[in-house]
């Protein structure tokens, strides 16, 4: 049987020599940063989860461009909030990433190293000035020159908490904590007074309560992660406190921000972060929990408080630089980042957008109140994750802090070993 | 005569086709099969041996997601050696097997007995074991999250009985003897099923014969029952070892995407998933992880069949 011999060995060679041509040099290069010719071709269009909600605006946002420049046609995909990494990351391996996409800085920070994405410094120079200063830098990478995503809208959002436990804890409802230390002295309350039935935190540190409560999280040249200081060592052992009283709630140690939602509309939890958004889930799904919300401001010892910043990054190997260009700087001017801020609780990134009456005027309601004070917040806001944090490097640290509140380890080893962890998770990803 | 002396001599090759020479029929015989064969062959080669072609070859590189990887000989290998999490994924990934195995081999069998019965209303007990079977592993998952959180049924039922709260979804054993058991109780439907057709084949009279001799049922059980079905009781052993080991879904589900408390109920399987996915993703390590998973499978297949040999010896 020649026949079927060659056959097998020519299917076994297949098998085995095709895996080797993924080991290649990653792609043909693509596209350039010119982006100063015609707007015109077809360009796909990435959103994070947004299609649910806003359908019509972006579909207007869409034709709108197209009729601006005739000869262009944009084609939007949305993808669910879930795997949202994972999609990016098999689209970018495998050639099919969007001309433009959605992305948060730590998402575009390996595709920059990865040559995928393009350099908005060299590409939309003209357009930095549109945006505020910090929030243009937020998408550069540290030990690489180049900005890689247009600002687009940002969010932060205040701490919930629910006054019925307050008031039966003994504490006044209306002086919520505005310190740690006020913090963690009513949360211990909370818990005696509740006999560990009701925590006050439902969540464990994470990397961003490091940066609030002061704790340096990167050397200076960004090359090592640094939160292993006595100020990182001691929130930490509060938090232990916390824990060991059942302050902290137990599930917590495996919570996600769903579960901890949850926990605080069912009431097992008395204090919650959120953002504007918010306010509508706990008029819907806990009205008793609504007439009692009480909202007061983050907690941050550096005087700056956490923003989630969002992006849109240009595919450094589009074909159509010039379309592509314009339509990310399109979607993310003063004008759409307003529009788009009146149909959902989220802030611009363009330079005195949040000076519009829209984000300084009371009206009375709560909304309003949220939307102004956390606008207010955001002028001077930090976005505390820093963008070489990759997720690997969140189990990592989060892995640590559970077995130090376990008691399994001190604090100060759970931080020594989260950043030797991490250090070397940044070594391997070059 | 002479027709039946060719048959008899010449008696496998068919008959010509009028009109068409023979010749033409050999000539198409080589290529026929693979023609035939090429549909399932390259479903099989683009999803079978290609990925683990792929697998065997990363696990030797440090490719990462985006970044291609370079020949680095065994250091993946080396490393798994010294990390705890692999050792962590290697030791829950085990219990799982001692755990939900021998639960999967004797429950389900007892049970079909159970169900085996023509009494009134058995179709329905019969259905409602399978169930859980074709239920989403999701919505399964998600359920038990419900009944099993500090503040759900069981622990609401522990303490009105004065038991106290246990924690089920935030100690590190419980999670996982909590998703151990789910395990079980999903798969007791599958494989009651395949007890059943093996019950199906013993004989009658033999069950009859023990009873005249005077054996009680729990005698007949281990006589005559648990013989009969024992190769279907190694099959089982070893299609539940092989899942057990690669458990992923429960876990993940109860435990969450970090493996429960520090990571504590990690399994293998969600370790590669971990490492190797994300735009920052170890694809090269992982796939030394997967590498891993591939030979203690196969080593636990051989041992359930070399065990079943040597009670056949």
């Amino acid at each position: 049987m020649p026949i079927s011999r060659r056959a097998f060995a020519a299917a076994a060679f297949t098998a085995l020599v095709l895996p080797l041509s993924a080991c290649g040099s990653g792609g043909d290069g693509g596209g350039s940063t010119d982006a100063s010719g015609k707007v015109e071709g077809d360009i796909t269009f990435q959103t994070w989860n947004l299609r649910a909600n806003f359908k019509d605006y972006f579909e207007g946002l869409v034709a709108d461009f197209e009729k601006k420049y005739p000869g262009t046609h944009v084609k939007w995909v949305d993808q669910p909030a879930e795997g949202y990494a994972d999609k990016i990351s098999a689209d970018a391996a495998g050639g099919t990433l969007p001309d433009v996409v959605n992305v948060s800085p730590d998402l575009v920070a390996p595709l920059a190293k990865a040559g995928l994405a393009m350099d908005l410094d060299k590409a939309a120079a003209q357009y930095k000035a549109e945006y505020l200063p910090g929030a243009w830098a937020g998408h550069q990478i540290p030990g690489m020159t180049g900005t890689y995503a247009f600002p687009w809208y940002l969010n932060t959002g205040p701490l919930f908490y629910n006054k019925t436990l307050f008031e039966k804890a003994g504490l006044d409802p209306n002086k919520p904590p505005k310190t740690y230390d006020e913090l963690f002295s009513d949360a211990l309350q909370m818990a005696d007074k509740s006999g560990g039935k009701v925590a006050t935190l439902a969540n464990i540190p994470t990397i961003e309560d490091f940066g609030r409560y002061g704790v340096p999280l990167m050397n200076k040249e960004g090359t090592a992660f640094a939160f292993n200081d006595p100020k990182g060592v001691e929130l930490l052992t509060k938090y232990k406190q916390l824990y060991d009283a059942k302050a902290l709630d137990p599930q917590a140690l495996t919570a996600t921000p769903e579960s901890s939602g949850k926990k605080f509309l069912t009431g097992a939890v008395a204090m919650n972060p959120g953002s504007a958004l918010d306010l509508d889930n706990f008029k819907k799904q806990a009205p008793n929990l609504y007439k009692n919300i009480g909202i007061t401001d983050q907690i941050t010892s550096t005087g700056h408080v956490n923003m989630y910043v969002m992006g849109l990054m240009v595919n450094a190997r589009t074909k159509h630089t010039p379309a592509a260009v314009a339509f990310a700087h399109y979607v993310t001017d003063a004008e759409h980042q307003m529009s788009f801020a009146k149909k959902v609780a989220i802030f611009p990134s363009t330079a005195g957008s949040l000076d519009d009456p829209y984000f300084t005027k009371e009206d009375g309601t709560d909304e309003t109140r949220v939307r102004i004070a956390a606008a207010k917040s955001l002028k001077n806001a930090a976005n505390y994750t820093p963008v070489l944090f990759s997720e690997q490097m969140k189990t990592a640290l989060r892995n640590e802090v559970a077995k130090a509140l376990q008691g399994k380890q001190s604090p100060k080893a759970a931080l020594d070993n989260a950043v030797k962890a991490c250090d070397q998770l940044l070594k391997q990803q070059g | 005569m002479a027709t039946s002396t060719v048959s008899r001599t010449r008696p496998s090759r068919p008959a010509r086709h009028p009109g068409r020479p023979a010749n033409r029929v050999r000539r198409q015989l080589p290529t026929s099969p693979w023609l035939f064969a090429a549909p399932g062959l390259l479903v099989t080669g683009a999803f079978i041996l290609y990925p683990f072609a792929s697998t065997v070859i990363n696990a030797f590189t440090d490719r990462r997601t985006l970044i291609p990887g370079r020949f680095v000989g065994l250091a993946n290998f080396r490393e798994l050696l010294h990390d705890d999490m692999f050792w962590t994924g290697l030791r829950n990934s085990a219990l799982y097997v001692l755990g939900v195995v021998p639960a999967l081999v004797i429950l389900p069998l007892l049970l079909a007995l159970l169900v085996q019965k023509n009494v009134p209303g058995i179709t329905f007990f019969r259905s409602a074991f399978y169930t859980p079977v074709v239920a989403s592993i999701v919505v399964v998952g998600l359920i038990w999250v419900w009944l099993l959180d500090e503040r759900g049924l069981v622990n609401s039922l522990l303490e009105t009985v004065g038991v106290g709260k246990v924690g089920f979804l935030s100690d590190q054993w419980l999670l996982l003897l909590s998703a151990m058991a789910v395990t079980v109780w999903r798969g007791l439907g599958y494989y009651m099923i395949i007890y059943l057709a093996a019950l199906a084949n013993v004989p009658r009279e033999l069950h009859e014969a023990a009873a005249v001799d005077g054996a009680g049922a729990v005698r007949r059980f281990l006589t005559v029952t648990v013989p009969a079905v024992r190769s279907t009781m190694v099959l089982v052993a070893a299609l539940a070892s092989v899942s057990a080991f690669k458990v992923f879904s429960e876990v993940y589900l109860m435990a969450g995407p970090n493996g429960g408390p520090a990571g504590e109920d990690t399994t293998l399987v969600m370790l590669v998933q971990r490492t190797g996915t994300g735009l920052t993703g170890r694809v090269g390590y992982a796939s030394a992880i997967s590498l891993v998973v591939f030979v203690v499978t196969v080593v636990l297949m051989l041992l359930v069949l070399r065990a079943d040999r040597r009670e056949d010896s």
